[in-house]
């Protein structure tokens, strides 16, 4: 297979491919995807083996749930006549709000059906609901409108006033939740509650003070009367910013890359005149190259006259430093232990001459006749005579020698220093266009920031919940919903507490009492009608606040923290004037 | 040689990247904000090795389509987001070869093979150029994913071995034996 290969190709402008860009159909795309998936998957029950094995199971487990629960019947029965006290309790309802005067009011708002909506709620929350997301409960399609109900607990005033519990159990240990917000929705059409279709999902986007994230999402089950872990929060803080930032970047840069000045500049800084510079580099040093390089002239040597020599007949085309000298003779090394005269006496009817020892310097004499060979080292010299011509010669040629290389040297100089005179003025161009670079991109952004300023005007209440989380819920029922953080219940130090009132300082027994923890932002909801004990860490920053005939008693952080030290527990109580009976108030007397 | 910064994400990065998945793992329409930021690279990715814009455009589709259907099965593995993009544009892609063999084109800027001569330490020549494009195409698919993604997408070891499923050193060892090979090949016409 041959592979094309292109060399610096035309790229693709940003404009094209951000028209081939379509989100809408993507998505659009996946939808169709699952939904043939999903009927793909729905035809096993079609299979008449899978479909009676399930029908057999399900028999199997519902007998099995029926038996069980007939013996923890029995169980409960039991523990109901040891604890009368706690039965009283339980008789109470399970989300009974303290205060009639202080509550947080639902707020109600008109949806509908048969458009998507986004409902923005006053604390910033988001509501989206998709069109056609509402049945009734024969389970047909809602028509008109329908009626939201939404309430929100942000923090530990509201979560008190909702009466809502904090309690949670998981795996035989108990817990209490900190929550980074709750809410609850409920829906409904001419006082008939309406259910959200199979396969819609309402999502709330929940405004959170709480910036962590170590928070779960729970759903509470008010048949079973639990908290059910749905999943990990999701957080999606900074998306609003961070899209609003990517957006801006992006349309920064299409601005930038439809300029054409701009381009053109770009190309210039960054591959013409880098290539230019290379090839100035390029072309210098293949005029170094073509420089004559002259060879520097071979010394002759002289023989030595007490070791025998071999004159050899022939051409030295090989070797040029050989050809260099007329009568040259071969002088035998004293290196070779093979050497005896009688060598001299054989007439040799091969003979090759092949680089030595020292390149340059000696040579390999092979000589054949028939099956007889011998290898020697031979050193080229010169006979006397010969020797006097070759030195002049020699010394004319190392004169000329030397001139050439002077002037290749120069040349060299020379061609060194316009290469870099033409790299220098190409360095200068590029810094005066980088600045002009600069400068037109600086003229964009200027353009593009004034062309912003409304825009960025209208994302600025976006940006401004910065410092808000926005957690993700996506519902498919109406309820309460909370994230949440689960926290061990206290170990610390135990004490039965006794609460005085202020002005009378008599005793007062509560409806309601709320313990809160200041530290990790808690509020535990005691039992008012047991002997109630509590635990607290003594480093711990607490305050109480009690319910009694619907009025508000606080025991203030100073208060909880004077009837510790004294290691009393006799907590004492301010009621809130009744000028005060409002969540504002409230919230302010509980120190939050 | 300038890797590319693309993909050297900061932890507070990657940890807003996780967030929006989670989010898009959930409802698709949280998937824009990845979409808008990888369509561009992965449109170059495939177009760098294909020679019909149409046919890249179709692919690039492709892929995004696989990665939001894939996407409840994605794990985060410390690495961005984009690698998985990348793998899956990279069995797609293969996958477009296996049944069109002359679709596939190797695409390179003169600085890209500079870069290549520069990792032998020998100055960049033209006369070298035929030798580079010969070896080039003389690899075997996976070595001419490994070149095509070090020198001409610039991407680090950690990111070739996250697309490409063998390990880093693997990717070391492979771009090293082919720069050696061009070495040697450089050595011969230079005698």
């Amino acid at each position: 297979m041959s592979i094309k290969f292109n060399i610096d190709r035309p790229k693709i402008s940003d404009q094209e491919i951000n028209k081939n860009k379509n989100f809408n159909e993507l998505v659009e795309q996946f939808k169709q995807h699952s939904l043939k998936k999903a009927n793909a998957d729905k035809s096993w029950w079609k299979n008449k083996i899978i479909r009676y094995s399930t029908i057999i199971l399900g028999i199997t487990v519902i007998c099995s749930v029926s038996y069980l629960s007939l013996i923890n019947n029995q169980k409960n029965k039991r523990q109901a006549i040891s604890t009368n006290q706690s039965i009283k309790t339980k008789n109470k309802a399970f989300i009974q709000a303290p205060s009639q005067k202080i509550t947080i009011p639902n707020t109600k708002y008109k949806v509908n059906n048969n458009k998507n909506t986004t409902i923005l709620h006053t604390s910033n929350t988001k509501i989206k609901i998709p069109k056609n997301s509402f049945i009734d409960k024969n389970g047909k399609d809602i028509i008109g409108d329908v009626t939201i109900e939404y309430k929100e607990m942000l923090d530990i005033g509201d979560v008190i006033l909702s009466g809502i519990p904090m309690h949670y159990d998981s795996l035989g240990h108990s817990f209490n939740f900190e929550s980074a917000g709750m809410f609850n929705i409920k829906g409904h059409q001419n006082n008939e509650p309406v259910f959200i279709k199979q396969n819609k999902k309402i999502e709330i986007e929940l405004c959170s003070k709480n910036n962590e994230d170590i928070f779960n999402q729970y759903y509470l089950d008010t048949i079973s009367k639990k908290w059910n872990y749905l999943r990990k929060d999701i957080i999606i803080k900074n998306q609003l910013s961070h899209s609003i930032q990517n957006k801006n970047e992006i349309k920064l840069n299409e601005i930038l890359s439809q300029s054409q000045k701009l381009n053109t500049l770009k190309k210039e800084i960054t591959i013409e005149i880098p290539q230019k510079i290379d090839s100035v580099k390029l072309v210098c040093n293949k005029s170094i190259d073509k420089l004559p390089k002259g060879q520097n002239p071979y010394i002759p040597i002289k023989s030595s006259l007490d070791k025998p020599t071999f004159k050899i007949d022939g051409s030295f085309d090989e070797f040029p430093e050989l050809m260099a000298f007329k009568n040259i003779l071969f002088e035998v090394g004293a290196e070779n232990k093979n050497y005896s005269k009688e060598i001299h006496e054989v007439t040799w009817s091969n003979l090759k001459i092949k680089q030595g020892t020292i390149k340059g310097k000696n040579y390999l004499l092979e000589l054949s006749y028939r099956n007889k060979k011998e290898k020697l080292i031979v050193y080229p010299v010169l006979n006397e005579s010969d020797y006097k011509i070759a030195q002049i010669q020699y010394e004319n040629q190392l004169l000329t020698y030397q001139k050439l290389l002077d002037k290749r040297l120069a040349d060299e100089q020379r061609l060194i220093k316009e290469m870099e005179t033409k790299q220098k003025l190409y360095l200068a161009e590029i810094k005066k266009k980088e600045a002009a670079y600069n400068a037109e991109k600086l003229k964009l952004i200027e353009r593009y920031n004034l062309e912003n300023q409304n825009e960025l005007a209208n994302n600025f209440k976006s940006l401004s919940n910065v410092n808000r989380t926005t957690r993700l819920f996506q519902i498919s029922q109406f309820g309460i919903y909370n994230s949440d953080c689960p926290h061990a219940n206290s170990k610390g130090i135990e004490i039965k507490p006794i609460f005085i009132l202020n002005e009378t300082k008599k005793s007062l027994k509560p409806d309601y009492i709320y313990l809160i923890n200041h530290d990790n932002k808690m509020v535990y909801g005691l039992n008012a009608l047991e002997a109630t004990k509590l635990n607290y860490e003594p480093n711990g920053n607490y305050s109480f606040c009690i319910f009694h005939k619907n009025i508000l008693f606080i025991c203030s952080k100073n208060a909880f923290n004077e009837t510790i030290d004294k290691n009393n527990c006799q907590f004492i109580l301010q009621s809130l004037p009744k000028m005060s009976e409002n969540i504002i108030d409230f919230k302010k007397a509980l120190e939050i | 040689m300038n890797i590319n910064k693309d993909f050297h994400h900061t932890n507070e990065q990657l940890n807003d990247e996780l967030i929006i998945i989670e989010a898009a793992k959930l409802n698709p329409n949280h998937f824009a904000p990845l979409y808008e930021k990888y369509y561009k690279k992965i449109f170059n990715y495939v177009y760098q090795r294909i020679d019909c814009k149409d046919t890249s455009f179709d692919i690039t589709s492709q892929i995004f389509l696989k990665a939001l259907i894939n996407l409840p099965k994605y794990q985060y593995k410390g690495v961005p987001f984009a690698s998985w993009l990348y793998r899956i544009a990279y069995n797609e892609i293969m996958q477009e070869f296996k049944s069109k063999k002359d679709l596939q084109t190797i695409n390179a800027d003169i600085s890209d093979l500079r870069y290549i001569c520069e990792e032998t330490n020998e100055p960049f020549f033209e006369e070298y150029l035929p030798i580079i494009k010969k070896l080039i195409l003389e690899l075997n698919q996976k070595d001419l994913e490994i070149i095509e993604l070090r020198f001409f997408e610039k991407k680090g070891f950690k990111e070739i071995a996250e697309i490409l499923e063998i390990s880093e050193v693997n990717a070391k060892v492979r771009v090293y034996r082919i720069i050696e090979k061009l070495k040697k090949s450089i050595s011969k016409i230079k005698v």
